[in-house]
């Protein structure tokens, strides 16, 4: 059995490589058959929203990558709900909305955790 | 299921000692490092009552006073802790 | 630098065989890509090839195979959208060949 692994993003997805290097890595392991969870928290929370347009900054569409999520077998997608609120957001409905204290069960239940 | 988290911003220009306090389990522990050393000046960290440690040579390099809230740990200590707990989650 | 020639153009390719601009692909150009990997495009690799493009334009990335196969599946159904008939025609390894036919970057989530 493979060990379970949770990927924290918590980068705006513009900013740096972080959100991208979150997002290669699940997956790289969702390509793979890995049990894998994808957490978005803090400015992370800001690779959800509609309508970006990575070509004004001459990047690679993050978002677009994101909707692929489901192929790669990633159906365990979760969001922060206190991140979303103090910037104003509602939660997306490809993302489960997670109180702190449910973050915290989160982790619990992951083998592993990689935060970025 | 307990974890270590690791943190190496300091809490003053940085939201990861915020955002880990937040989400923090009862059974987790924070080791601070690097300029997260400076987190033992944040009333934030004894208040919420988590385990609290802090990397020695971090410490005394910035000449902070550990609190009778905190532990220092050498690297050895900080190995043993991530034996300890269950997982270690760094704040990248 | 790894180039293709088709007719009078000459194409740049990565140091993998795969098309460096996206936009230079056509049919012509899969024709030669495919006859540099002795391999003959027959209508059941088009309509792959064609998946793949349409992939591409939703997600920006080309699939590993997983996905390449659970796509494949939704678009046009498990009779094709299986690793048997996807290894058959793209020499067992379809998500790197096909991507490579379609003029799509190399999957990066594909060791």
């Amino acid at each position: 059995m493979s060990k379970s692994l949770l990927v924290i993003s918590r980068q705006a997805p513009w900013s740096g490589p972080s959100a991208r290097e979150a997002l290669d890595i699940v997956l790289a392991g969702g390509a793979f058959d890995l049990p894998i969870g994808l957490l978005f928290m803090d400015d992370g929370v800001f690779q959800l929203a509609a309508h970006q347009n990575a070509k004004a900054v001459q990047q690679k569409d993050l978002s677009a990558n994101l909707q692929a999520l489901g192929l790669f077998g990633i159906d365990d997608v979760f969001v922060c709900r206190h991140s979303m609120a103090v910037r104003g957001l509602t939660p997306p409905t490809e993302a489960h909305p997670l109180s702190n204290d449910a973050i915290s069960q989160l982790i619990d239940r992951y083998d592993q955790v990689i935060t970025l | 299921m307990s974890t270590l988290h690791v943190v190496s911003h300091s809490p003053f220009s940085d939201s990861r000692l915020d955002s880990c306090l937040r989400i923090c389990g009862a059974e987790d522990a924070i080791l601070l490092c690097g300029d997260g050393a400076y987190g033992l000046h944040a009333p934030a960290l004894h208040t919420k009552g988590v385990k609290v440690f802090v990397l020695a040579e971090d410490m005394q390099a910035r000449n902070l006073p550990l609190p009778d809230w905190a532990d220092s740990v050498d690297y050895p200590g900080f190995v043993q802790l991530s034996i300890d707990y269950d997982k270690v989650n760094t704040w990248l | 630098m790894n180039t293709l020639t088709v007719g009078a153009r000459t194409l740049e390719l990565d140091k993998d065989g795969y098309l460096a601009d996206l936009n230079d692909w056509s049919a012509e150009v899969a024709h030669a890509l495919a006859a540099a990997e002795a391999l003959e495009l027959t209508p059941a690799h088009w309509e792959i090839l064609a998946l793949l493009r349409q992939f591409y334009a939703e997600f920006q990335l080309s699939p590993a195979t997983r996905p390449l196969i659970k796509y494949t599946a939704l678009k046009l159904g498990p009779e094709k959208g299986n690793s048997l008939h996807l290894n058959k025609l793209f020499n067992g390894t379809p998500a790197k060949l096909a991507a490579k036919l379609a003029g799509l970057p190399r999957p990066t989530n594909c060791l």
